[in-house]
């Protein structure tokens, strides 16, 4: 697309947007792949659309106020570069644009408090462990509190786990195949400890030793993603010294959103001293299943048992995993792997559920309308069985699930795996 | 004719709402915008600049910023507005996805926008193989809903995974499938168009076809709201092969014997090496790089030996024309292939952002010939110049890419004028499918004479005596060159 966007005031993000915008061609093949186009049918509110949108904004012809509406919207789920022939780098626009127009917008005393707690306890997670533990008791009194407050509550499990740090290092069960770091994870650890847990268990008896590494931090995407840019440099350079890309084979996540986050560490550095850096480090990072599924390939792959009885598992592809990373097969592959399962297809399967960071408190009614339609649409493939590789997708597809009346199991693929190697599946 | 005058009461077969429609931002700024919010309402009526200028563009060129957007939930809102644009005597364009490469969809002059993609009602009829659709449907939809009933709906532009029924109405969209089974027109058997003063009509195809004149009319003679679609059984077996070619023009003499040869394709498609390696960017499924061009071919029926004996004949063909031949193995395979296909278009973003799109069409016999000729006008240019196109039908896309910034827009116009005139030379015409629009407005004098041209504006003046709907697009001014018209 034509533009004039002034690069050079703009700084090394000024290049990533000016050349996204750039590659555009406005052909619309992206508008069927938005979850917010697909809900409200209008242009402002679709890719294509928010691409001309912060194009005019960048080039000072439209005040950034007028724009924010449409842009506080999107996701960030990416099913746009999916879906893109072009070759757009909408993901990276988005993100550099809420980067460098975030410091610029005007919100009132409230809702910088609530975004700055947000991500203050976010990523701490024993501040969030806390904070979900109050939210369960203050659960009673949800019908009185702001939407925005009810949101988040909503979507908490009936009953917080207490928190089980883990160790700081695992050792290899069997013959010794490989050695990688493990990105802990924040609200994660609190809401869902055993999908850590379970990580860990299968990783060590397929012959892989894992390390915690001390000093890791958040991976940055959710302050990224919400344009708290500098928020966002700190947790990365703190990442990029406590991990040391040499002395692995890889460094996992197990959380599709934190993921991406780390192999997004390249652009957030671009024309800043340790882009180089960001670059051996984000080659090393894979999706927990990714690497599973190299083993799973490779032959590596300890058989898991057979399941008792024929189970259907619908397997829900978070945003993160297969718009932003790209990895939709491992997953299934893995799950296939497991004797007695088929895995079923989710119709509008690219559609985003809606949880995405903090949409939920963010843009409540949107997030509740594509949680809705996601839990019927996996509803209808009548599954025993929900697995996903995302928390934020887990605790969205569970509460929405739930409110269906249905009580089937939402887990973590690796869980599932977990589960069918110890038998009880 | 049966022309039924309809109250303008009649509501949407079934409006979906999904989520809560956010309210317009507001602040109209001009008395057409107030008057439409106050008699739509904020849901249903764009004001604010931010949410205007999106509705500016198509997929190929920008336009004016309209001076209000309305996004109707029934024929009655469109009635509405109609009537309130009529009023204060501002233009109307009609706009589907805007998926249209013309700039049909892109407003020349300060206008009302009528966005049609929230009117999305479709109920299918199985018993008398129908669909009857309101203009905003997505065109993908309609068959995805009468497949459960053994039905499909054949028209299937490149774009139909995001194009409406209403655009395809407006620029009697084609594609692949209509080699062999016909273009949108061909699947109409009635429609619902709403007229510049405002009235409700039901066309059905006798006596005169006036749903024909308003099929390809581009919303210059009236906006559609609904549609009655044929729909036919799908045929029980398809079969795809894909053969690739040292050279363009010899992927053309294989489609010039193929068809001499007595085989009938349903889709004859073709791209060029720089299509296939912007694909094969996007999608990396194997395509072969290093073909000067490429030949994409399904056969069906429901008689699979006469299928296969029919892929045969093309398979001979294209081994005599200097091609090499892969059959697809699987259903995969073959979705693989043809979603390459329909990439095409807008993976040309990949080589460079801007670019002039023609749609001419020439007779078979002429296809070696022309695509040659275009080749070699491409390679003097300077200009990457790319082909595509259902090369069965003689449909071609030849694109002229440019960056805006590097290369002269003069430089650009007048090889895509150079282009068009070999096309006539070689009896053939100025657009296949995606319409005149603005695009190719400048060459419309060369391209039809006089008498015909009267015809055309006669028939403009009886349907939209003010000249109010769409302003700008097809015919050239009546009283001047009518060049005016830029890229
Ligand atoms: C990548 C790509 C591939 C394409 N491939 C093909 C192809 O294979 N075959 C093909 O034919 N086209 C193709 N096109 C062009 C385009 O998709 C078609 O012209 C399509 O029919 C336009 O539909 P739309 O809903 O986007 O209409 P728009 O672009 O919004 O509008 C098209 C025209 O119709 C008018 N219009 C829209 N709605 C109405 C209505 N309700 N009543 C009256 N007038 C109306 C508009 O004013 C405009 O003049 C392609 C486009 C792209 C971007
Ligand atoms: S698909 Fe890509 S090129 Fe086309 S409008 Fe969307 S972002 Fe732009
Ligand atoms: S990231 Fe998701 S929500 Fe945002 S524009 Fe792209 S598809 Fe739409």
């Amino acid at each position: 697309m034509n533009n004039d966007i002034p690069v050079l005031q703009l700084g090394p993000q000024g290049e990533v947007m000016a050349h996204a915008v750039d590659a555009c061609v406005h052909c619309g093949f992206c508008l069927p792949a938005c979850p917010t186009y697909a809900l409200l049918g209008d242009e402002m509110d679709s890719p294509r659309g928010r691409i001309v949108l912060m194009k005019e904004v960048l080039e000072g012809a439209l005040p950034l106020e007028d724009a924010a509406p449409h842009l506080d919207r999107c996701l960030g789920c990416q099913a746009c570069v999916t879906a893109c022939p072009s070759g757009v780098p909408y993901g990276e626009l988005i993100t550099s644009f809420r980067g460098w127009s975030e410091p610029q917008r005007e919100r009132s005393p409230l809702d910088r408090a609530k975004r700055a707690a947000i991500l203050k306890i976010l990523p701490a997670p024993r501040v969030f462990s806390v904070a979900a533990r109050v939210g369960q008791y203050a659960k009673p009194l949800a019908p009185l509190l702001p939407a925005a407050l009810r949101a988040p509550m909503d979507l908490l499990p009936e009953r917080v786990p207490a928190m089980q740090p883990s160790a700081e290092f695992t050792p290899a069960r069997g013959k010794r195949r490989g050695r990688v770091a493990f990105l802990a994870g924040c609200a994660q650890q609190a809401l869902t400890p055993n999908f850590n847990a379970a990580t860990l268990r299968v990783l060590a008896r397929n012959g892989i030793e894992v390390v915690i590494p001390e000093g890791q931090g958040c991976c940055g995407a959710a302050a990224l993603h919400t344009g708290a840019r500098d928020e966002a440099l700190r947790l990365v350079r703190q990442n990029l010294g406590a991990f040391d890309p040499g002395d692995y084979d890889a460094i996992l996540s197990n959380a599709a959103g934190c993921g991406a986050g780390l192999k997004e560490y390249p652009v957030v550095l671009h024309g800043l001293p340790d882009e180089e850096r960001a670059r051996a480090f984000a080659a090393k990072v894979q999706d927990v299943s990714e690497y599973l599924g190299h083993l799973l390939r490779e032959g590596d792959l300890e058989r898991p048992m057979p399941t008792s009885r024929p189970l259907t598992v619908a397997y829900h592809d978070a945003c993160h995993l297969a718009h932003a990373q790209k990895i939709r097969l491992a997953p299934r592959e893995l799950l296939r792997a497991i004797p007695g399962v088929t895995v079923a297809e989710v119709p509008e399967g690219d559609l985003c559920c809606g949880s995405a960071g903090t949409y939920n408190l963010e843009q409540p009614e949107l997030a509740n309308g594509l949680g809705v339609r996601k839990a019927g649409n996996i509803l209808s493939t009548t599954p025993d069985l929900i697995a996903s590789g995302n928390i934020g997708c887990h605790t969205q597809i569970q509460s929405h699930v739930r409110r269906q009346g249905s009580w089937v199991p939402v887990m973590h693929t690796v869980e599932v795996l977990d589960l069918a190697y110890r038998g009880e599946l | 004719m049966t022309v039924r005058r309809r109250t303008p009461e009649k509501v949407a077969l079934n409006t979906t709402s999904p989520a809560p429609k956010p309210v317009s931002n507001g602040a109209p700024d001009n008395p057409l915008a107030a008057e439409l919010t106050h008699l739509l309402g904020p849901k249903k009526v764009l004001s604010a600049r931010s949410e205007r200028l999106n509705y500016r563009y198509d997929a190929i060129q920008f336009g004016e910023t309209p001076l209000a957007v309305v996004l109707p939930e029934s024929t009655a809102d469109v009635v509405v507005a109609v009537r309130a644009a009529r009023a204060a005597r501002v233009p109307i364009v009609g706009r589907g996805a805007a998926s249209g490469l013309s700039g049909g969809a892109a407003p020349l002059q300060e206008s009302l926008v009528i966005s049609f993609t929230r009117m999305t009602g479709l109920t299918v009829f199985p018993e008398r193989r129908e669909a009857r659709a309101q203009s905003g449907v997505v065109t993908l939809s309609v068959t995805e809903k009468a497949r459960p009933h053994g039905l499909i709906y054949p028209p299937d532009p490149a774009s139909f995974r995001t194009s409406t029924i209403g655009g395809n109405l407006g620029e009697n969209a084609g594609g692949p499938m209509c080699f062999k089974y016909g273009v949108t027109g061909d699947y109409v058997r009635a429609l619902e168009f709403v007229d510049e003063g405002g009235e409700v009509h039901e066309l059905t195809r006798g006596a005169y076809d006036l749903a024909g004149l308003l099929i390809g009319s581009e919303g210059t003679l009236g906006l559609i709201t609904e549609a009655s679609l044929r729909l036919t059984p799908p045929p029980r077996y398809t079969r795809t092969l894909m053969a690739s070619f040292p050279e363009v023009g010899e992927a053309a003499e294989a489609v010039s014997a193929a068809i001499a040869a007595g085989a009938v394709p349903s889709k004859l498609e073709f791209m060029d090496r720089a299509c296939t390696n912007a694909v094969e960017d996007f999608l990396a499924i194997g395509l072969p790089r290093g073909a000067g061009a490429v030949l994409l071919v399904d056969t069906d029926g429901d008689d699979l030996e006469t299928v296969e004996e029919e892929r045969a004949l093309v398979e001979a063909a294209c081994l005599r024309a200097g091609g090499t031949v892969r059959r697809a193995a699987t259903d995969a395979e073959s979705a693989a292939l043809w979603q390459a296909r329909r990439s095409v278009s807008p993976a040309l973003g990949r080589i460079r952002p801007q670019r002039m799109n023609e749609d001419i069409v020439v007779p078979r016999s002429v296809l070696p010939d022309v695509v040659r000729e275009i080749r070699a006008l491409g390679d003097a240019s300077g200009l990457p110049v790319v082909q595509f196109g259902h090369i069965g039908d003689g449909n071609l896309h030849p694109n002229i890419l440019f960056d805006p910034r590097r290369e002269s827009p003069r430089a650009v116009h007048d090889l895509a004028h150079e282009i068009a005139l070999v096309a006539i030379r070689h009896g053939g015409v100025l657009s296949g499918e995606h319409g005149i629009g603005t695009m190719k407005r400048p060459f419309m004098r060369e391209a039809v004479d006089p008498v015909t041209l009267g015809a055309l504006w006669s028939v403009k003046h009886a349907l939209d005596p003010r000249g109010m709907l769409n302003p700008g697009k097809i015919l050239p001014d009546e009283h001047g060159d009518g060049a005016h018209a830029h890229p």
